[in-house]
């Protein structure tokens, strides 16, 4: 299926799931169609289409028996290319590449770079468009390394967030590690944890180990950044220097994923969790939205399951949400559903069901 | 020297132009694997880390021996040996 299939304005759902990527289109958000499933069998953490030029699609094939490979395809999924120098560690270096978690296309002035976070935690970049990728050197070496404990998920670079209004500036997720910012393009990195807990450890408010889930930036105004965490709801009025807890009465300090509104920055969305069996809260599935940077949340349910038998969850990159006025919000769950919502989250259904897993959601317009 | 088969599974057929079964000359299971990289460049890494192990879920058999018990990587390969590169099964785990 090549690009030109598709009009301008189009937009492209991309699903990354335990068992391939899925890619599904529309006109006006409306009415879906599922253009088919790629990279049949592999387990695609995330995908991303970058539309800086001509279209190019990413995705991290993160195979069960036979290895980890960042893909790309210029021809909408029909085909897959492998990378000329793809991500794997230095032989010297003792590590293995686990698995690749995040994928993000850099920023409009930087039209060939490309970023990678992955597990083992470290950040790669490749300044040709995806064909070789170089690892941060400095990011490995940072002088906390040999104290970063891995969560559940491996010790993963899962967040890249750019900073829309300086190009040196940048912040990184790792679980669990915490936030890490650099001012300098990578030279040097910082942890942006102050204020965030650890409630898992005996110190729950350390320099760093918190376990972020999810980060990012406000539109307009550079330096907030709001994120879920493990412990929290937090934004940051100061690029990371310290944060503050809004949380307020959402039901529970767990989640993973968290997404704004771009026409309305201070309209967030998050899907917090039972903790301990990671699912929603009794009796349905719940989306969390604020209007007022966290001041207070409300309670999404239209449209979305309801009863005593739902048990779903969402991932760190299940839930994202496009550029539309009103917004468009978009929820795949572990149980193999995308639901959508087309006016910032009031109304939601489901587009797509029976899917495996989903880990991932990213959409784009053309 | 006598050529050793390769038999690949099939998730890595297409880096081998779809040949179920290659030829190579070697005289360890390393070897093999780096005859194998040097005809299909890339099946390296599909079956041994970065640090040159054998990846967790690949099992490499030497005449129906896996080399896991015998000398892994190291163990010699004899004339017109057959290998087969498989993986796991991984029932409802992967």
């Amino acid at each position: 299926m090549s690009n030109a299939s598709f009009s301008p304005g189009t937009y492209v759902l991309l699903a990354g799931t335990k068992r391939g990527l899925f890619i599904f289109t529309s006109p006006d958000r409306e009415n879906w169609t599922n253009q088919g499933q790629t990279l049949k069998g592999t387990r695609v953490f995330n995908a991303a289409l970058d539309t800086r030029g001509e279209p190019r699609m990413y995705a991290t094939d993160n195979g069960a028996f036979f290895g980890n490979f960042l893909r790309y395809s210029d021809d909408f999924g029909e085909t897959w290319q492998e990378p000329e120098q793809g991500i794997q560690f230095p032989e010297d270096s003792g590590r293995k590449l686990e698995n690749l978690w995040v994928i993000e296309p850099g920023r409009p002035s930087e039209p060939e770079t490309v970023y990678a976070g992955v597990d083992p935690a470290s950040l790669w970049v490749s300044h040709d468009r995806g064909q070789t990728w170089e690892m941060n050197q400095d990011l490995e070496n940072h002088p906390s390394r040999d104290r970063w404990n891995p969560g559940n998920g491996g010790l993963c670079l899962h967040s890249i967030v750019l900073d829309h209004s300086n190009d040196d500036r940048m912040w990184i997720g790792i679980s669990a590690v915490g936030c890490m910012r650099t001012d300098d393009g990578g030279k040097t990195w910082k942890h942006a944890n102050k204020n965030t807990r650890a409630g898992f450890q005996p110190d729950i408010y350390p320099e760093f180990g918190q376990c972020i889930h999810r980060v990012v930036q406000h539109p307009t105004e550079p330096d907030v950044l709001y994120q879920q965490n493990h412990c929290g709801v937090y934004k940051t009025a100061n690029g990371g220097d310290d944060w503050e807890d809004i949380q307020t009465n959402l039901p529970s300090e767990f989640g993973f994923p968290i997404a704004l509104d771009r026409n309305n920055p201070e309209t967030l969305f998050t899907i917090v969790e039972d903790g301990y069996p990671r699912q929603n809260f009794s009796p349905g599935f719940t989306v969390y939205r604020t209007k007022d940077a966290g001041g207070h949340w409300d309670d999404l349910r239209d449209g979305l399951p309801q009863g005593e038998g739902v048990a779903l969850g969402v991932l760190r990159h299940g839930m994202c949400s496009d550029e539309s006025d009103p917004c468009g919000v978009y929820v795949g769950t572990n149980t193999g559903q995308i639901f959508a919502s087309t006016d910032a989250g009031d109304n939601w259904s489901m587009i797509a069901d029976y899917l495996p897993s989903v880990f991932s959601v990213r959409v784009t317009q053309l | 020297m006598q050529g050793v088969t390769v038999w690949l599974p099939p998730a890595l057929r297409g880096r081998a132009g779809n040949r179920k079964s290659t030829m190579v000359e070697a005289g360890t299971v390393r070897e093999v694997i780096e005859a194998l990289e040097q005809a299909y460049p890339g099946l390296d890494f599909n079956i041994r880390y970065e640090t040159g192990e054998l990846r967790r879920y690949v099992n490499i058999f030497l005449d129906g021996e896996n080399v896991r018990y015998l000398q892994e990587l190291d163990t010699p390969v004899p004339p017109g040996a057959t290998v087969h590169i498989l993986h796991s099964v991984a029932g409802g785990q992967i």
